[in-house]
């Protein structure tokens, strides 16, 4: 089936794969070929692409998203995303780095509009560093 | 009349500020041309929120849905979007005549009003008037500014349209037409609008979950954030595009005034030898006589 990852920086994916998995709302879907027609929102989270059947689960693809919409139909899956970050572009330690300044700026926060620039940052961190992880687990 | 020495000096200075708007209109010009590479990129994006919304509304889905709720404008919100440097020609200023506009009609119609500042320039404007409250201001974002970077404008503006502070978003920003033409519109992005597209069957036959309105509520709001990141882009492309011009003018003038300098410089240069040669020949005839 195609996998169209769309940002609005343009397609980050637009290639045959073979599996999709895409943290929803309610909870984690696996889409494989053929699945029914399903449009539903991503939460932020992980979108883990199997490109081929054959593929290990070393040779995974992880993207960072920061939540969107998807749709499902037979051979296509189009996501729309806000963010996709590849995890192979996430350095973990940048991330770490990051999101320690995130908190800090969180609980130094002077209004309401600062609170919620941090708490952003802090879930897109978190977000980021948690794929990281899990690509360094599967890749190990 | 100026000495040579004056001359030369001036020549060298202005040859000097020639090198360097030289160098800016380069820049501005690669720059200009990356951001209107990077201008078409988020289409997909709207086109597929646009498919997905028509055939939502073909549902009824929009009527009852607070985003696209029509109401008669009593307070707006306007979003400027300015520059963060100088040196840009007539950006800025075109941009802050539209605005004023847009204020004065406003005044007339009754209508009450808030603003966001996006840019230095902007905001440095805004922060003077009297008659509009500020409701936000942003400096210094990326030129292809990321999702987070927009989602606290967008909260800002959706909370604002959806509490009822405002009835209307709008949002102030140069089109860029093309490289020579750009234009300053004015767009409103709340209550949302869209263009109807074709709806594919998948989509028509598809589940919904949890439900439209969760769906309707996300793509809504990614269409908004697609509209105002196209704004924001529209915006550099046109920033650079006029920067470039107004660098390759006042390099040009440089160049005439250089040339302008150097004739005079000769002139004088010249006049000089031949007053020296009427003094020589002048005491030769004295001493002959």
């Amino acid at each position: 089936m195609n996998l169209e990852l769309i940002t609005l920086l343009g397609k980050k994916i637009d290639q045959e794969v073979y599996e999709v998995m895409i943290p929803t709302a309610e909870g984690e879907i696996g889409v494989f070929p053929g699945h029914e027609p399903l449009v539903t929102i991503a939460v932020p989270g992980a979108i883990v692409v199997r490109y081929d059947k054959g593929d290990s689960d070393s040779q995974l693809d992880y993207f960072a998203i920061s939540g969107g919409v998807v749709e499902v139909s037979q051979e296509k899956v189009r996501i729309l995303v806000d963010e996709a970050d590849n995890g192979d572009d996430i350095i973990e330690s940048e991330s770490k780095a990051a999101l320690a300044r995130a908190i800090e700026m969180r609980d130094n926060a002077k209004d309401q509009v600062e609170l919620e620039q941090a708490h952003q940052l802090v879930d897109r961190h978190s977000v980021r560093l948690k794929v990281a992880d899990i690509r360094r687990r599967h890749r190990r | 009349m100026p000495s040579t020495r004056q001359l030369k000096l001036r020549i060298r200075s202005v040859k000097s500020t020639k090198q360097i708007t030289k160098a800016m209109q380069l820049v501005a010009a690669s720059k200009m041309r990356r951001a209107q590479e990077a201008d078409k990129v988020s289409a997909p994006y709207s086109q597929a929120a646009s498919e997905l919304l028509t055939y939502l509304a073909s549902q009824g889905a929009t009527k009852s849905h607070a985003l696209f709720e029509t109401r008669k404008v009593k307070s707006r919100l306007l979003i400027v979007i300015g520059s963060d440097k100088g040196l840009v020609g007539a950006y800025n200023s075109n941009v802050v005549k539209a605005y004023i506009r847009e204020l004065q009609q406003d005044d007339k119609t009754g209508v009450k009003n808030e603003t966001i500042a996006i840019g230095h320039k902007a905001s440095q404007f805004v922060a003077r008037l009297k008659d509009t409250a500020v409701a936000g201001v942003y400096e210094y974002l990326s030129d292809q500014p990321a999702g987070s970077e927009l989602r606290a404008i967008l909260d800002t503006a959706r909370n604002k349209f959806v509490s009822g502070d405002v009835d209307a978003v709008d949002i102030v920003y140069t089109e860029f037409l093309s490289s020579i033409n750009q234009k300053v519109t004015t767009v409103r992005i709340l209550p949302a609008g869209f263009t109807e597209t074709e709806v594919t069957r998948e989509i028509r036959e598809a589940l919904y979950e949890p439900d439209t309105e969760t769906v309707l509520d996300a793509v809504t709001y990614r269409l908004i954030s697609a509209q105002l990141f196209q704004a924001l882009l529209d915006g550099k492309a046109s920033e650079y595009s006029m920067q470039m011009i107004a660098m390759k003018n006042a390099t040009d003038n440089a160049s005439e005034l250089v040339d302008d300098l150097t004739i005079e410089m000769n002139k004088v240069r010249q006049g000089a030898i031949t007053q020296e040669l009427a003094e020589i020949s002048g005491g030769v005839e004295a001493l002959s006589e």
